[in-house]
């Protein structure tokens, strides 16, 4: 996608709050694809703050993805296996 | 154990074979995604790990509720969702639970259009090291929390959402939406820290 032109695109977006919301189904894969077709393909590129938010979007949720997850300690899983593996063996 | 689990699909009669398979193969996989929200929800380690322990445990004992084929990560998440509220929240040193009549009053407002978005810009998000991403999140209230976790970083569907949390879709979508801005202002109160202006 290219970076667009700053002078002849939209400034203002008049329709924020709708576009947020687009934007969100679109990114969480619950949009049509009529509609993520219309926005990304009609909106993002004329309009700076849409395309704008939709790049926070994007590095937000990469960042969350890369820094908030994380693996559960093998005791743990050691723990649960031995308090349940017995159940199938002793019948 | 709450009902709630046990009203969702006509009981199964495992073998020991098939309760063997579907433990190990269907529920064990998940375990990072249970632990990782277990301790996202109680912010504390060892509550983390015995949530997860007795999530599992009762995921075992009431096995026969569960429908080979279907989504087993959103049935442990909802058992888990569960224990959480029913022994753990009361005793965490989480705030009080917002007033969601207010929220989404507040959400429905003309002022959030004004507010939508704060000036965050993808180059402070960038310079964050991650301590201050996981920080923000944590600092969410846990409604907030729960959302985001369920959506963003396990990628969960608004309809799975909904019946993990037992609230109508639209209710997910609203708080989503309010998640989201509540964290980004936050990431935005850490990019000022940092130095960037009108982050």
């Amino acid at each position: 996608m290219s970076n667009p032109d700053q002078n002849e695109k939209k400034q203002e977006c008049q329709n924020q709050r709708e576009c947020m919301e687009m934007l969100q189904l679109i990114l969480d894969g619950e949009a049509s694809p009529d509609q993520k077709e219309h926005f990304l393909m009609h909106h993002l590129e004329d309009c700076i703050p849409c395309y704008k938010n939709y790049h926070l979007e994007l590095t937000v949720r990469e960042l969350l993805k890369t820094n908030c997850t994380g693996q559960a300690p093998q005791e743990l899983i050691d723990s649960i296996k031995a308090k349940v593996i017995p159940n199938f063996l002793s019948r | 154990m709450d009902h709630m689990e046990l009203e969702e699909s006509p009981k199964q009669q495992y073998s020991d074979k098939e309760k063997e398979n579907i433990f190990n193969n269907e529920f064990m996989p998940h375990i990072n995604s249970m632990y990782n929200f277990a301790y996202r929800l109680t912010l504390d380690q060892d509550d983390s790990k015995d949530l997860v322990q007795d999530t599992y445990l009762k995921a075992y004992r009431f096995i026969d509720s569960f429908q080979q084929g279907t989504n087993a990560k959103a049935w442990l998440f909802r058992i888990l969702k569960n224990s959480f509220i029913n022994d753990y929240r009361k005793k965490s040193k989480e705030p009080s639970k917002v007033d969601y009549q207010e929220v989404e009053s507040y959400y429905n407002s003309e002022e959030v259009d004004r507010q939508i978005t704060p000036d965050l810009r993808v180059e402070a998000l960038k310079d964050m090291i991650g301590d201050e991403i996981s920080n923000a999140l944590n600092a969410l209230d846990v409604d907030f929390r729960t959302v985001i976790i369920l959506c963003d970083l396990e990628g969960f569907k608004y309809d799975e959402m909904a019946k993990i949390l037992d609230i109508p879709i639209g209710t997910v979508r609203s708080r989503l939406h309010r998640a989201r801005n509540l964290l980004k202002e936050k990431l935005s109160e850490y990019a000022k820290q940092m130095g960037y202006k009108n982050a």
